[in-house]
């Protein structure tokens, strides 16, 4: 049948008055029914309503045409209910086309005789275009459903937690040599001051536990291949030198000769060369560090070797090339801390007892290097403490952005140095604060209640370090000058180290600050720029640990409603095709895919996109420089006879 | 006459390149007067329009017109070739699409008159005299072809049954043609008789270009010394490859030039459109500042993507009636 | 030219600028009927044989909206929209069609009243430059 003997059946909607009293739909009707390509034009109340929509799939039942067009309300509103109302009759849903004569006709103009005849273009347009429609299908494939999770912290762990109690396979690649990631380092959680380590407790040993798990730690992953439902995960996993026997008895640690600073403690305390990250870690196992053990620097001891009670040491242990499956993968690489070079300014590093935040919660914890006992350089009790607010944020030479976080940690300050020297005078010092929340503001009530000194300074920069005898002094502007023992820089968050590379190497895009872009900031939070790969924890952008585990949850939730055993995975219908007999596989097509969707065929010499990852969003058609490519429903030929429409009968 | 197939060639508006390309054929020239006769063919041989008249209907088995249609003299001719031809094929660029010539498709009549015979400064033309359609001198009345206001393509005046666009068409191409002509092996009329593909598919340095290839700076020849080996797309230097038909081997890209797009779009493309389409995508600037030092690098436009085709562009020509 | 009414096109993205229509039409803040949208799914798949295929049959002017930088559904497609009709509309003056024949700006799902203003200031732009006639290049508009 050639274009010009299609027929489309056009359905006008009056949507009550909405429509009938803007639009001449009696003289729009008259008009399209003398159409040669109008096999009927049909007019009810609602169409959207039951009746209507039941009106509408009986008609197309007993009238067969080729097109549907339907003049009503925004396609926004309800067109994939029509699309399915039709489907219902019968016909394949892509043959429904809308014209929009409510929210872009009725109800923009003032003129109802306009009105009228824009709706008659706009009919014209949609009828027009509809004679090049073509059926389309919905394609499914077979999907992966197991998880892979890159990173370990509290949100990656909650990941794999759900998504194991739901009976997937996990594998979580962690790069340090346990779980735990920040919020092992911190002893109580601000502003309900939980026990950190009573909520990591449980996870870590439900995840040891855990037949659907798999822990890989001291690993990096190297490359990222496929889509969503299939992808392949490449990983690096450095050699420990002491293999899985091993459970983490510490005999060894009493014979190692090796003292050396620990990075667990941010270099305040000692470990030895071979060493687990705490007790309790995940995995047991301990590793030898490389760099510092005689074995390897000198060949001169083995002294491990014989304290071993399982024969766990392996020196000839070398790196494993690993590679793991998995239909959907969450990333939760988390945060660093900021570099000391941003609060250098602030007398880190020139004086005795200021310390950075994340120094500071250190020896605060219980399994810090002083045990808990908060003690400045000379081993006495701080009994003056001063917390400086924003230290190195809110700049343009430090972190530009407020991490949202700090100030609640910076009142724990105060909260945990009282419960230790109750007399202790404490001042937060800070431009602005951020209490958001009846508990956050709950929380600093209590501190100010409690005797903390809340000053407020008239600008961040002007604040200074100064070293007084044993005493430090803080002054700035806006404030009268202190004299405290012990001084906290309240640092924010930063991209985690390596956020970049990953980023780079799953294709996903960063944000201005560098942390992984959201899919969508409100819809999908919890997603990155890829299908497939969801995003939990700081590595979007900075959050306290509920929100961590609720974007860890949600990530995996996300990825397994998805994935279900058994079930295909539906694909977008609207996607790109390149006619590979034109394709002279240039290239450029692959250059403006914002999905890596197009790959190269060498052997054919063309593009070709891959429907999986596709979106539809038809860049690669109107770049094509050939014309190989299309897109879907939206064709050029649909395109044109649309412009045309709407621009003469 | 003999009973050998009647070839003709014609040129309307065009640089006499195309005629080259039959001289090019060197001694196989000699397999092609054997196998036809070349019945009209004023660039090369003594014929007139009225030996052309006075021929039936058809009688010619295949024509090569080459040339835009700018003046009334080639669509008359133009129009003749075609009731006399069994097959008329655009030859070369110009005929298929405007070539060279329809860049004055961005001026018009008057502007080119203007500076052609009054304005440009080497002109000595006191009187200001212009060329008339018609004038009187010692009383005889003398008439000139009249120049169009736009420069057509062939098949804007006539029905053309096939297209070999080529600035010009290389002697290899020509020969397929009369090859695929005599042996009556033509495809399907209305078809382009080259591969259906761009150039890109052929080109040695296609595999230096890089997947996620993007242009921070565009150069023009004469900033740079083009890499011999690497794509010209990636070295920021316009090659119109990308949107242009294969099948002249690229001797340009061996000379080391880029692709000026003489062969024309693939498929049913706009050649100019398609190009601006493709290289706009990969501009690689985020400011409006930064996007327009790459644009203004790119001084001419249109000059450069429809350097071949503007008689074809969707806003090429006004189509006039056959 | 009084009585002229000029035809304007607008290629819309489904996500940003449609709904920016939408917008307008539930907030009832009308605009000039000449505009008519032609919804595509991003702006990166507006071609420019689109905007030539449009002047072509009759527009006197030609938009596009998208949504906002960083705010693309597909990423960056209006980024790239962007780069290619920079490109475009200076050729497009050498085609002889005015420049404020085109325009390309972003209009979010919220925005029904920028909707209703750029709609409106281009029907009076384009209003004022009198009818597009395209006979060949010969009805040059700008020297």
């Amino acid at each position: 049948m050639s274009k010009a003997d299609l027929k489309a059946g056009l359905f006008l909607c009056r949507c009550g008055a909405n429509i009938a009293d803007f639009v001449d739909l009696e003289r729009v009707a008259s008009v399209a029914r003398n159409r040669d390509d109008v096999a009927f034009v049909k007019t009810h109340d609602f169409l959207c309503s039951v009746a209507g929509k039941e009106f509408l799939r009986e008609t197309l039942e007993n009238n067969i045409v080729d097109n549907v067009i339907i003049a009503a309300c925004s396609p926004k509103m309800y067109e994939k209910a029509f699309q399915k109302t039709v489907s219902d009759a019968g016909m394949n849903f892509a043959k429904v086309s809308m014209a929009n004569i409510r929210e872009q006709c009725g109800w923009v103009t003032k003129d109802k005789e306009d009105a009228t005849k824009k709706a008659q273009m706009l009919i014209n347009a949609a009828i027009k275009r509809s004679a090049h429609n073509e059926n389309l299908q919905q394609q499914s494939m077979d999907c992966l459903t197991d998880i892979i999770i890159i990173g370990g912290g509290i949100a990656g762990m909650e990941s794999a937690i759900v998504a194991a109690n739901a009976g997937r396979k996990v594998t979580i690649i962690e790069k340090e040599i346990s779980l735990g990631g920040g919020i092992i380092k911190i002893e109580e959680i601000a502003p309900n001051m939980e026990c950190a380590p009573c909520l990591l407790a449980p996870r870590l040993s439900a995840i040891k536990e855990h037949e659907n798990i798999t822990v890989v730690t001291n690993a990096e992953v190297t490359d990222l291949l496929g889509f969503f439902g299939n992808f392949t995960v490449k990983v690096k996993k450095k050699a420990r030198y002491v293999d899985d026997s091993c459970i983490g008895c510490e005999a060894c640690f009493e014979a190692c000769p090796v003292s050396c600073a620990s990075d667990f403690h941010l270099g305040m305390g000692a470990r030895k060369a071979i060493y687990t990250a705490f007790p309790g870690s995940v995995p047991a196992t301990a590793v030898i560090d490389r760099k510092q053990c005689l074995h390897f620097t000198d060949d001169s001891c083995d002294a491990c070797v014989a304290s071993c009670p399982f024969q766990s040491i392996d020196f000839d242990e070398t790196d494993e090339e690993l590679e793991f499956s998995g239909g959907a993968v969450i990333v939760a690489t988390g945060y660093d801390n900021p570099d000391s070079s941003l609060v250098k300014h602030l007398g880190y590093g020139a004086i005795e007892n200021v310390y950075t935040m994340p120094e500071f919660e250190r020896i605060a914890s219980s399994n810090g290097p002083t045990g808990g006992n908060i003690q400045s350089s000379n081993g006495g009790k701080p009994q003056s403490v001063a917390v400086i607010h924003c230290a190195g944020s809110l700049s343009k030479e430090g972190i530009p952005y407020c991490s949202g976080i700090c100030c609640m940690t910076a009142f724990k300050v105060g909260e945990m140095v009282r419960k230790q020297s109750p007399e202790a005078v404490i001042y937060n010092i800070h431009d602005r604060l951020v209490c958001s929340g009846p508990q956050e503001q709950a929380f600093y009530q209590k501190q100010v209640d409690e005797g903390t000194n809340m000053l407020k300074v008239n600008s961040l920069s002007s604040i200074a370090l100064k070293k007084k005898k044993e005493k430090i002094e803080v002054s700035a502007d806006g404030i009268t000058s202190v004299e405290v023992d012990m001084v906290v820089l309240s640092t924010g968050l930063v991209p985690a180290e390596g956020t970049e590379k990953l980023a780079e190497m799953i294709h996903a895009d960063t944000n201005s600050a560098g942390f992984f872009k959201a899919d969508h900031a409100i819809l999908h939070e919890t997603g990155t720029t890829v299908d497939g790969i969801n995003a939990a924890g700081c590595c979007i952008d900075p959050c306290n640990s509920a929100t961590a585990i609720t974007r860890g949850f949600a990530a995996a939730g996300d990825a397994i409603a998805k994935l279900i055993p058994g079930r295909k995975l539906e694909l977008e219908m609207m996607t790109a095709v390149i006619d590979e007999d034109i394709c002279g596989g240039c290239k450029l097509c692959i250059a403006v895919c914002p999905y890596s969707a197009i790959t190269f065929d060498p052997e054919k010499k063309v593009s070709v996109v891959n429907e999986v990852i596709c979106r539809g969003c038809g860049t690669c058609a109107a770049s094509c420089p050939s014309g190989a490519a299309t897109a879907k429903h939206f064709t050029n030929d649909q395109l044109y006879a649309e412009i045309e429409g709407v621009l003469y009968e | 006459m003999s009973d050998k197939p009647k070839v003709a060639f014609y040129w309307c508006a065009s640089c006499g390149g195309c005629e080259e390309t039959v001289i090019d054929l060197d001694e196989k020239i000699l397999d092609v007067v054997a196998a036809v006769d070349i019945v009209f063919w004023p660039c090369a041989m003594d014929m007139k329009y009225s030996d052309l008249k006075a021929m039936d209907d058809g009688e010619i088995t295949v024509s090569f017109i080459n040339g835009a249609v700018r003046t009334s003299e080639q669509e008359h001719i133009a129009k003749l070739l075609r009731r006399k031809s069994a097959t008329v094929i655009a030859f070369g660029s110009c005929a298929v699409m405007g070539g060279i010539p329809a860049l004055a498709n961005l001026k018009n009549k008057k502007d080119i008159f203007e500076r052609a015979y009054l304005d440009s400064p080497t002109n000595v033309n006191p009187g200001g005299v212009v060329p008339q359609e018609e004038s009187e001198v010692d009383g005889y009345k003398l008439t000139l072809p009249e120049f169009f206001d736009t420069v057509y393509k062939l098949d804007d005046v006539i029905d053309v049954d096939y297209y070999m666009p080529g600035c010009p068409p290389t002697p290899e191409n020509l020969a397929n043609a009369v090859q695929s002509a005599l042996e009556g092996f033509l495809p399907a009329k209305g078809s382009v008789l080259l591969p259906d593909k761009s150039l890109c598919v052929s080109c040695d340095r296609n595999e230096s270009k890089p997947d996620d290839i993007t242009i921070s700076q565009v150069y023009r020849l004469t900033e740079v010394q083009a890499d011999p080996e690497k794509c010209f797309l990636a070295q920021g230097i316009i090659c119109m490859g990308p949107a242009t038909r294969d099948g002249c081997d690229y001797p340009c890209i061996k000379g080391n030039m880029p692709c000026t797009g003489c062969f024309g779009p693939v498929s049913e493309a706009d050649q100019g459109a398609r190009m601006i389409a493709s290289i706009g995508g990969i501009i690689n600037a985020e400011k409006e500042g930064d996007i327009a030092d790459v644009v203004n690098n790119i001084p001419d436009p249109a000059g450069t993507f429809y350097r071949y085709s503007l008689s074809s562009s969707i806003l090429g020509n006004q189509r006039k009636e056959k | 030219m009084n009585n002229f009414e000029p035809k304007i096109v607008a290629f819309v993205c489904n996500w940003c600028s449609y709904a920016g229509a939408d917008k307008a039409g539930e907030q009832k803040l009308d605009y000039p009927a000449n505009v008519k949208l032609i919804r595509v799914m991003c702006t990166g798949r507006v071609d420019p044989q689109f905007v030539m295929r449009a002047f072509r049959v009759g527009a006197d002017g030609v938009m596009i909206l998208g949504c906002h930088p960083g705010d693309c559904h597909y990423r960056n497609g209006n980024m790239k929209t962007l780069r290619r009709f920079r490109l475009f509309e200076k050729m497009l003056e050498q085609f002889g069609i005015n420049r404020q024949r085109f325009f390309l700006d972003w209009v979010a799902a919220g925005e029904g009243k920028k909707f209703q203003e750029v709609t409106t200031e281009m029907t009076e732009r384009v209003r004022n430059l009198g009818p597009l006639e395209i006979k060949g290049f010969v009805e040059r508009e700008v020297g």
